[in-house]
C-alpha cells in the first residue's frame, strides 16, 4: 500500500520547499514476541518470560518508552536489569534527530543480545502507521502513533491464548497528556519514575533517573539570576557586524566572580577581555567558546585583587560595590557573555558537599579544578559517596538557578582499559621477533665503546647514553646515543597510534603511567648497562674548545658499560683514586659541558628555576615519609648540554632535510606585559631587570643579589619562569618563526627521550630518512596532518604537566596530614587585597592566605584553612602593605 | 497551432450546421464540450489541476516560492506563467515545434491576470520590499482538440483554488535581519481567493454566427476570433484577437456581449464543483492520469 507523506522545509537560501516522499505500508513486519504465533518470524528477540521484577507489574511485560524518556533516561535504559523493551521506530527517529549521542547509546542497547530490544517499525506497519491530522502537532502527531502502537501491541499479543497472566505491554510515559489519553484508550501506562522506584533491589536506579521537566521546574526559583542567552544566528550577526567578540572563556583560578576571555586575533592582536560579576559570566564554564560584548569605557574594571572561593553564600555581587578605588591606569576592556557558541562540557572530577540537611537529596559537587564552577547533584546515596571522587556531568544551566544541574553520574567500567592492554601484548610478542630477526647491516657497531648512561636514581626508563674518548688527532670524540624506539615502533601499526595519542609519559610520585608499554619502555628500548641495545648516535669531533668540527649521525648497536645516578657519576669524576675509562670519559664530558654551557649563557640563555620536591615513600602504605627539594648537581647539567646539543643538531639537519615537514619545538619570547610581576618584586628591593631581550633578562638575573637574603635570587628567577611562554611543538612547514627563546637557539627540537615523547619518536624517523637508514611514510611529509600531531602533544604536554602537578601537591598534603602544626620559613610571593600567596621553599609549597578568616579577623597572624594544619607565620605582611612583596 | 484537415464540403456541412444552431456534435453555439476537472493531482506541487474538455486536456500546477517583490510594486506577490507544448499533445510540438504557441498563450496569461480585480496580490506579500510569495503556474499541454484557451483558464482557476500555500511568519531582531519562519503543520496553510479569477472564453466567428468551444474542424471554418477573459461578475480583463481574418466592430460588440453571458455561466458551476470536491478532503479517490 502507498501513502505519500508530504513536508515542507526550509531550504538554505531562505526558500521554502514542499518535499514528497512515498511511504509504503506492509502487512510483513513481525511483532518479534516469542509467544506471538501469528506471524511468521524467523526469530525472536521478545522473551516469553519478560521479568522485570516491579510492584506494580508483577505479571511478565514489555516495555515501550516514548521518546522523552528516551531522551532523558538513556542511562537508565542502559541497565542491564531493564530489558525486553519494544522500541518504536517513531522514538528511534525522534531520538535520532533530536540527539546524536543518545541515539548511538540506544543503538548500542539494541545490539546487545541479552537485552532483548527489539524496534518495531511502527512506521510501516499497515495497522499502526498514521497520518498526521489536521490541527495534530508533530509531536502530538508522534504521541499518537505510539499509543496506535502500543494499542496493536497489546491486541496482538492478547488474541494469543495465553489466558489472564499472558504478556502485557508497559508504555512509559511522563507526559501527563499523552498518559492520560493513553489511559482513556485502556492501555497499561505509567510515569518513568514511578515505574522505575517500583523496581526492587535496584534503588540505585532511582539515581540515574534524570529530572524530568516538572521536577526541574520545582527546584528553580521564580527569581532569574542570568540574563538570556542569544540565539546562535544573533550571535553570528553580531560577530559580523563587529558588536560581539568570540573567545575562549577561561575562569580565573582566584576569584569565581572573575574570567577572562582570550580572543583569538591575528598575530598580535590577540587580547583579553575581562569578565567580572556572576550577572556578566552568565553561567559561562571554563574553556567554553563564548560571545562577548564590550561594557562602555566608563564601565571598565581593573582585575580584582581579591581571593574569592565560592562559599555557596548569597554575597554576590558585593564585591563590585567595595572595588571602587582601584586603579585607573590598570583598567582593562571588560565586557558581559551575551551567548554561548560552544559548550565544552565534558565529565568533571571533584568531591561531594554533603548537605547539612540529613533527609536532603540535593548536594553540592565542588569539581576538583577551581575553574570550574559548583555544581548541583542530586542524589539519594550521599552517604555512599561522601568522601569519594566521583565524575558528573553538566547536563544545563537553567538561567534561574545559581548553579548548573547536573545529569546522573556513571562510574568508569575497567573492562575496556583491560581489552586495551591485552591487544597490546599480542602486538609486542610482534614486537621482539622482529627486534632479534633484524638485520644489522644498517647498524653501526659501537659495542666496544666505553658509553654510560647518567640517570636519576630509580630511572628505568634510560633514553640516553653517553660517551666520550680522545682520538689519535689530539681532538675529542663525543658520542650521544638515544635509545632507537623507531625501530620497534613502526608508523602507523597500534602501539605508534596509542604513542600518538598519549604522546608522553607522565610521572606522578611513585607512579609513571608509560607512554610505550613496560616491556618496551624499561627493558628492550632502555639503555641499561651490560646489554646490547639498538641506538640511535649523534657523533660530534670536537677540539677542546668544545667546537664542533664534524657532526655525524648514525643508528647503532651499543653495550653500555655503566648506568649510573648523577651522584655516582659525580662521586666519580670528584675522586681522584678512580682512572678508569668509564671515569675518564666522564671528566672528558664535564669538561667541554661547562664550556658548552659557558657559551650558551654567553649567547643569552636563561637559568630559570621552578621548585621541585622528591618525596620519600613509604614502601606499604604508600605515604609520604619525608620531602626534599631537588638537587641540581654537575652531572645533571652535563647531560643537560649533550642532550642540548644533540637535540639542536638533529634540529638543524632534519631542518635541512625536510624544510616543510620537520618538528621543531620553539619557545616564542614573552610579550613584555608577562613580566610586570617580577619588575614589581624586583622593585620592592630596589632591584631593577631588564626584560629588553633574553640576554639582558639572563644578566640582570644574575646581578639580583640582596645582601642577607640569598633565596631572592631563586625567587625571581621562580617569578621569571612565570613570565615565560609555554614552548610548543610546532611543524616546520606551518611556521616562520624558530626560535628558542629560553635557550637562545634558533632552532630546537626533541630526539633525546623518545621513551618518554612521542615528539622525538617523529623526529628520530625523520633523521633516520634524512640519513637514508630507515623509509619515509606519507603522513610523515604531511605538514597538516603533522601540524596536528603536534597540537596533540602540545595538549597531551601541558596536561602531563598539570597532572605531575597535582600529584605532586597531593602528596604535600597527604605528608602534612600526620605532622600535625610544623613551623617553617615562607616568602610572600604575592600580596592580594584580602589574602597573600605564599610559597614555602622547603616544601615547594604554594598557598593562599586569607586575611580574614570565617570566624575571626585577626590581621596579624592566619591560621590557613587552605593548607591543612600548616600554621605561617607572617611577621610584616599587613593588607595595606602592597609594595612590600618579597618580604620575608 | 494544432489544425484539422477539412474538405470545402465539410466546411460547407458544418457551415450551414451552425447556421441553424446544430453543430456536428449537436452542441448549440454556446454549449461547451463535456469538461471534466480534477484538482491535486500532482503532489509535489502546492495547487493542481487538470482539465479535459472533448480531448483537450490540460494539466496545470502552481509552484509557490519565496522571492523578492518588483521594485515598482514592493507590497505585491507576483505570478509566473509557463505554457509548455508537449509533443505528446500532438506531433507538430515536437522539438521547438510548440514554442511559438507556448509563449503566445503565456503573454496572453500575463495579460489576464495583469490587473487589480483577478487576484489579490497583496496577499502574496510576506514583507514589503523584501520577501513576497512567487507562483509559478506551469501549464502543460497534454493533448489539442481546439480551445486551449478555455481549458488553459479553468485549469489555472481550478489550480489555484487548491494551491495551499505554507503559512510563514518572520521574525526579527535589532540587527535588522530578518528571519523567515515556517509553520510546524503541514496543515497550516494560506488558501487564495480566486472567486475573481477570470475565465477564458473563446468566440469563433463561423459564418455569421459567434461559437463557444469550437473543435478543430470548425476552427478550420473559421477566420478569426476572439477570446475574452471574464470574471465571475461579468467584468471583462482582457480581449484578444486570434487568428488571420478580421472582425467587423459590430461583430465584435456582439461576441464580447456573448462571451459575458457564456463566461457568467461557466463560473458559477465551476466553482461549486471544486468547492464540493474540496469537501471531500483525503477521503476523495483520485483519478489521475490513468482513469
Amino acid at each position: 500500500m502507498l501513502k505519500s507523506k508530504t513536508f515542507v522545509k526550509k531550504t538554505r537560501s531562505g526558500g521554502v520547499m514542499k518535499v514528497v516522499r512515498e511511504h509504503y505500508l506492509r502487512d510483513d513486519i513481525w511483532c518479534g514476541s516469542e509467544i506471538c504465533t501469528e506471524c511468521k518470524q524467523d526469530s525472536t528477540v521478545l522473551q516469553r518470560d519478560a521479568c522485570i521484577e516491579s510492584n506494580l507489574c508483577t505479571f511478565p511485560h514489555y516495555l515501550v518508552p516514548d521518546t522523552n524518556v528516551v531522551l532523558h533516561q538513556i542511562d537508565v535504559l542502559e541497565d542491564p536489569v531493564i530489558c525486553n523493551v519494544i522500541i518504536l521506530q517513531t522514538v528511534l527517529q525522534e531520538v535520532r534527530h533530536r540527539s546524536a549521542p543518545v541515539y548511538k547509546r540506544l543503538k548500542d542497547i539494541i545490539h546487545e543480545q541479552g537485552r532483548h530490544f527489539y524496534t518495531f517499525t511502527n512506521e510501516h506497519h499497515r495497522e499502526t502507521f498514521i497520518e498526521r491530522e489536521p490541527g495534530e502537532s508533530a509531536n502530538d502527531r508522534n504521541d499518537r502513533a505510539i499509543r496506535v502502537a502500543v494499542k496493536w501491541y497489546s491486541q496482538h499479543l492478547k488474541t494469543d491464548e495465553s489466558g489472564p497472566d499472558g504478556v502485557r505491554v508497559v508504555l512509559l510515559t511522563n507526559d501527563q497528556g499523552n498518559k492520560q489519553k493513553a489511559e482513556d484508550n485502556g492501555l497499561l501506562v505509567y510515569r518513568c519514575n514511578e515505574y522505575i522506584k517500583s523496581l526492587i533491589a535496584n534503588t540505585e536506579l532511582v539515581d540515574r533517573l534524570a529530572l524530568s521537566n516538572e521536577d526541574k521546574n520545582e527546584i528553580a526559583s521564580s527569581k532569574i539570576l542570568f540574563p538570556e542567552h542569544l540565539p546562535l544566528s544573533k550571535i553570528q550577526a553580531g560577530i559580523k557586524s563587529g558588536s560581539f567578540i568570540q573567545g575562549t572563556f577561561r575562569a580565573s583560578r582566584d576569584n569565581y566572580l572573575e574570567a577572562t576571555v582570550f580572543v583569538q586575533g591575528e598575530g598580535e592582536d590577540s587580547n583579553e577581555v575581562l569578565i567580572q560579576g556572576l550577572q556578566n559570566l552568565n553561567r559561562a564554564v571554563h574553556q567554553d567558546v563564548v560571545a562577548v560584548q564590550l561594557l562602555p569605557k566608563n564601565q571598565w574594571v581593573a582585575p580584582s585583587s581579591v581571593v574569592l572561593q565560592d562559599e555557596g553564600a548569597a554575597k554576590d555581587d558585593d564585591v563590585d560595590g567595595d572595588e571602587e578605588e582601584k586603579l585607573v591606569n590598570s583598567m582593562k576592556a571588560t565586557g558581559k557573555v551575551v551567548g554561548i557558541i560552544k559548550r565544552s562540557w565534558r565529565p568533571f572530577c571533584g568531591m561531594l558537599n554533603v548537605s547539612q540537611i540529613k533527609e536532603s537529596t540535593r548536594h553540592l559537587f565542588t569539581p576538583a579544578d577551581r575553574r570550574i564552577p559548583r555544581i548541583r547533584i542530586e542524589t539519594r546515596q550521599a552517604s555512599t559517596l561522601a568522601g569519594q571522587r566521583i565524575m558528573v556531568a553538566i547536563d544545563g544551566w537553567p538561567k534561574d538557578s545559581r548553579y548548573p544541574n547536573v545529569r546522573p553520574f556513571r562510574m568508569m567500567y575497567p573492562t575496556e582499559k583491560q581489552r586495551l592492554l591485552q591487544h597490546l601484548v599480542s602486538i609486542i610478542n610482534d614486537v621482539w621477533f622482529r627486534a632479534i630477526l633484524s638485520d644489522m647491516a644498517q647498524r653501526q657497531d659501537l659495542r666496544h665503546l666505553t658509553v654510560c648512561s647518567v640517570d636519576p636514581p630509580g630511572c628505568t626508563d634510560i633514553d640516553d647514553a653517553l660517551h666520550c674518548r680522545e682520538l689519535e688527532n689530539g681532538n675529542l670524540e663525543v658520542g650521544v646515543h638515544i635509545a632507537d624506539v623507531s625501530h620497534f615502533i613502526r608508523p602507523g601499526n597500534a602501539l605508534d597510534k596509542e604513542a600518538a595519542n598519549r604522546g608522553t609519559t607522565v610521572y606522578l610520585c611513585g607512579k609513571r603511567i608509560d607512554m610505550v608499554p613496560e616491556l618496551l619502555s624499561s627493558n628492550l628500548c632502555s639503555l641499561r648497562s651490560n646489554v646490547e641495545r639498538f641506538a640511535f648516535s649523534c657523533i660530534w669531533e670536537m677540539n677542546h674548545n668544545a667546537e664542533i668540527l664534524k657532526t655525524r649521525f648514525t643508528k647503532s648497536v651499543i653495550n653500555s658499560k655503566a648506568s649510573l645516578t648523577y651522584a655516582e657519576a659525580q662521586m666519580r669524576i670528584d675522586d681522584t683514586n678512580k682512572n678508569d675509562d668509564i671515569t675518564k670519559s666522564l671528566r672528558g664530558l664535564n669538561k667541554l659541558a661547562k664550556i658548552l654551557k659557558r657559551k650558551r649563557i654567553e649567547n643569552g640563555a636563561l637559568t630559570l628555576s621552578s621548585l621541585e620536591v622528591r618525596f620519600h615513600i613509604d614502601s606499604e602504605t604508600h605515604d609520604p615519609i619525608d620531602l626534599q627539594t631537588k638537587e641540581l648537581k654537575e652531572t645533571n647539567s652535563m647531560v643537560e648540554e649533550f642532550m642540548l646539543l644533540a637535540n639542536i643538531s638533529v634540529a638543524q639537519k632534519i631542518y635541512d632535510e625536510f624544510p616543510e615537514c620537520a618538528l621543531l619545538r620553539k619557545h616564542p619570547a614573552p610579550p613584555p606585559s608577562n613580566y610586570d610581576i617580577l619588575m614589581k618584586a624586583a622593585k620592592s628591593k630596589n632591584v631593577t631587570i631588564h626584560v629588553d631581550s633574553a640576554k639582558a633578562l639572563a644578566d640582570s638575573l644574575d646581578g639580583a643579589k640582596v645582601d642577607g637574603f640569598q633565596y631572592f635570587n631563586t625567587l625571581l628567577r621562580i617569578l621569571a619562569t612565570r613570565c615565560m611562554m609555554q614552548a610548543v611543538y610546532f611543524c616546520s612547514g606551518m611556521d616562520s618563526d624558530f626560535h628558542h627563546y629560553g635557550l637562545a637557539s634558533p632552532i630546537y627540537t626533541h630526539f633525546t627521550s623518545p621513551i618518554r615523547r612521542y615528539a622525538d619518536i617523529i623526529v628520530h624517523r625523520l633523521l633516520a630518512v634524512a640519513i637514508g637508514a630507515d623509509s619515509t611514510y606519507p603522513d610523515l611529509m604531511d605538514k597538516h596532518k603533522q601540524s596536528a600531531l603536534c597540537n596533540n602533544l602540545n595538549y597531551r604536554h601541558k596536561m602531563s604537566q598539570y597532572a605531575q602537578r597535582a600529584s605532586v601537591a597531593f602528596h604535600t598534603q597527604l605528608f602534612f596530614k600526620t605532622r600535625g602544626i610544623l613551623n617553617e620559613e615562607g616568602f610572600v610571593l604575592f600580596v592580594r587585597k584580602n589574602a597573600i600567596i605564599v610559597l614555602i621553599p622547603k616544601f615547594g609549597l604554594e598557598g593562599t592566605v586569607f586575611f580574614d578568616s570565617k570566624d575571626k579577623a585577626s590581621p596579624k597572624l592566619v591560621f590557613d584553612e587552605e593548607i591543612p594544619g600548616v600554621s605561617v607565620p607572617v611577621p610584616e605582611a599587613e593588607p595595606q602593605a602592597k609594595k612590600q612583596k618579597l618580604d620575608r | 497551432m494544432a489544425t484539422a484537415q477539412v474538405s470545402e464540403a465539410e466546411k460547407v456541412y458544418i457551415l450551414h450546421g451552425i447556421r441553424d444552431d446544430l453543430r456536428v456534435d449537436g452542441r448549440g453555439c454556446e454549449d461547451y464540450r463535456h469538461m471534466e476537472v480534477e484538482t491535486d493531482v500532482v503532489s509535489n506541487t502546492d495547487g493542481s489541476a487538470k482539465v479535459t474538455l472533448g480531448h483537450t486536456a490540460v494539466l496545470v500546477g502552481v509552484k509557490a516560492e519565496i522571492g523578492k517583490p518588483r521594485p515598482m510594486i514592493p507590497d505585491e506577490g507576483y505570478l509566473e506563467f509557463f505554457v509548455d507544448c508537449s509533443a505528446n499533445a500532438t506531433p507538430e510540438f515536437e522539438g521547438r515545434g510548440g514554442e511559438e504557441l507556448g509563449t503566445e498563450l503565456s503573454n496572453t496569461l500575463y495579460k489576464v491576470f495583469n490587473n487589480q480585480h483577478s487576484l489579490d496580490l497583496r496577499s502574496l506579500c510576506i514583507s514589503p520590499g523584501e520577501h513576497c510569495w512567487v507562483l509559478y503556474v506551469d501549464v502543460l499541454l497534454l493533448q489539442c482538440d481546439g480551445n486551449l484557451y478555455d481549458a488553459i483558464s479553468v485549469a489555472i482557476k481550478a489550480a489555484l483554488f487548491n494551491t495551499k500555500i505554507p503559512k510563514v511568519h518572520i521574525s526579527s531582531d535589532d540587527e535588522g535581519g530578518k528571519e523567515i519562519e515556517l509553520s510546524d503543520d503541514p496543515y497550516d496553510c494560506m488558501r487564495l481567493d480566486v472567486e475573481n479569477v477570470p475565465c477564458m472564453v473563446t468566440l469563433c466567428k463561423i459564418g455569421h454566427r459567434h461559437v463557444v468551444d469550437v473543435t478543430l474542424q470548425e476552427k478550420a471554418c473559421s477566420v478569426a476570433s476572439l477570446v475574452i477573459s471574464v470574471t465571475h461578475k461579468g467584468v471583462i480583463t482582457c480581449t484578444r484577437k486570434v487568428g488571420r481574418g478580421s472582425l467587423d466592430p459590430e461583430s465584435i460588440c456582439e461576441m464580447t456581449e456573448a462571451g459575458k453571458r457564456v463566461g457568467k455561466a461557466l463560473h458559477s458551476p465551476l466553482m461549486k464543483l471544486l468547492q464540493q470536491e474540496e469537501s471531500l478532503g483525503k477521503k476523495r479517490q483520485k483519478v489521475g492520469f490513468l482513469g
